[in-house]
């Protein structure tokens, strides 16, 4: 049944998939998926925006640098909005030993939580919780056991973004909103 | 072989398709998924179960794959022949990679996945009997690229730290998945594919899908190696 097509039509399979593949690449795929955009066809399109739109809360957070983004024995107040039916992280980078008093509350509706550190430099994913829970508050203190990023995985299940009010002293740095 | 049963089971391919273009920016586990592997504790049979056939009906990459491999199989022992290598490849290394926790790069084992979808796109088109006049053995080449799919399963488990406790039951329930949505993916792709060889038109596009087939794998080759370079 299958069947071995002439040398000539091999080629032209051959060099039309790969260009092909390379126009779809260069003005559709890479522009949405990673902001390459050589062209600028993927900015006229739009795409670029959907690759922005990953970046932008890890930009925002690193943006923040010239406000006080080490912890102090002050309450710090941060303000996180959960968006409906997805999960967002805030994270804190600490020495181990360090340690942090925190609370916070939403405004009403209860998410899950998952309050956890992954160790510096840990590329396995590997990821210790100190606490899970769903609720609509909370408070306490804890010491990280190791350096790296401590802080919050909040899961919203509600169908309207909840916001979460979020006060932290203690000694770190923030790192911000992860994806 | 009457027309409207051609229409439906295309219609009916073309609805499935439909349905997996929502996950397709999205494929590796979605916020849900990752939620539920993150809360995670001990033995969770069918939920492991549940996202193994998930994954393999979003599973493009995968599809596209079994697309070439049973593209000019019509007999039902050949079919169930090239899908057992298949399926023997994948689990091996699925199995083997999780437990003995190796770590591979999950963009370049993407990448292999692509190139295998290239391989067979242009190993339909008698490519490698044309150039080389020689055909490297199909199942041999089912088989280990089966290894690489599987290692490619492997990595979208690794990670989430799946916990020790209940992991070999999880792990067999994913592969035990994954197998059902390869399954059910299968009943479509042969219907579809039966369906059409009757047709006149089937020997004329042969070559064109062939030609498709390996200009996605390009793309998939080309996304998945920029992801491994820009990150």
């Amino acid at each position: 049944m299958q069947h071995t097509v002439s040398t000539k039509t091999l080629v032209k399979a051959s060099i039309t998939a790969t260009i092909v593949a390379a126009i779809a690449l260069v003005t559709f795929i890479l522009p949405a998926e990673y902001n390459i955009d050589p062209t600028g066809i993927g900015q006229k399109l739009g795409l670029t925006t959907l690759a922005q739109a990953n970046e932008s809360d890890v930009v925002v957070s690193t943006n923040n640098a010239d406000t006080n983004t080490s912890g102090s024995q002050e309450f710090k107040t941060i303000e996180v909005v959960v968006p409906a039916g997805r999960g967002v992280e805030y994270k804190f980078a600490m020495q181990q030993y360090a340690k942090m008093t925190y609370e916070w509350l939403t405004d009403g509706e209860a998410l899950y939580f998952d309050l956890h550190g992954e160790p510096e430099g840990d590329t396995t994913g590997y990821f210790e919780s100190y606490t899970i829970a769903t609720s609509n508050e909370m408070k306490g203190s804890f010491t990280a056991p190791f350096a790296g990023s401590h802080g919050w995985y909040w899961k919203n299940k509600s169908d309207k973004p909840i916001a979460v009010q979020l006060l932290v002293k203690g000694e770190y740095q923030v790192i911000g909103l992860k994806q | 072989m009457p027309n409207s049963l051609i229409k439906l089971s295309l219609t009916l391919l073309l609805g499935a398709l439909a349905l997996i273009s929502i996950d397709v920016f999205a494929h590796g586990v979605d916020d849900n998924t990752r939620a539920f592997l993150e809360q995670n504790q001990g033995v969770q049979f069918i939920p492991f179960l549940y996202i193994g056939a998930k994954h393999m009906i979003t599973g493009y990459d995968h599809l596209l794959f079994l697309v070439g491999v049973i593209f000019f199989l019509y007999r039902s022992k050949e079919v169930l022949l090239y899908v057992t290598m298949f399926t023997i490849g994948h689990s091996t290394t699925l199995l083997f990679g999780v437990l003995s926790d190796i770590q591979v790069n999950a963009y370049l084992i993407d990448a292999v996945i692509g190139l295998s979808v290239v391989y067979k796109g242009f190993d339909n088109l008698g490519g490698f009997k044309r150039c080389f006049n020689w055909q490297p053995n199909t199942q041999w080449a089912v088989l280990i690229f089966g290894l690489f799919h599987g290692f490619g399963l492997a990595t979208k488990l690794q990670e989430f730290h799946l916990p020790e406790e209940g992991l070999i039951t999880n792990l067999i329930a994913f592969n035990i998945g994954v197998e059902l949505g390869q399954f059910a993916a299968l009943v479509f792709i042969l219907i579809a594919i039966n369906a059409w060889r009757k047709l006149p038109s089937f020997q004329r596009f042969s070559t064109v899908t062939n030609t498709a087939l390996m200009s996605a794998g390009v793309m998939l080759m080309g996304y998945q190696l920029t992801g491994y370079i820009v990150n």
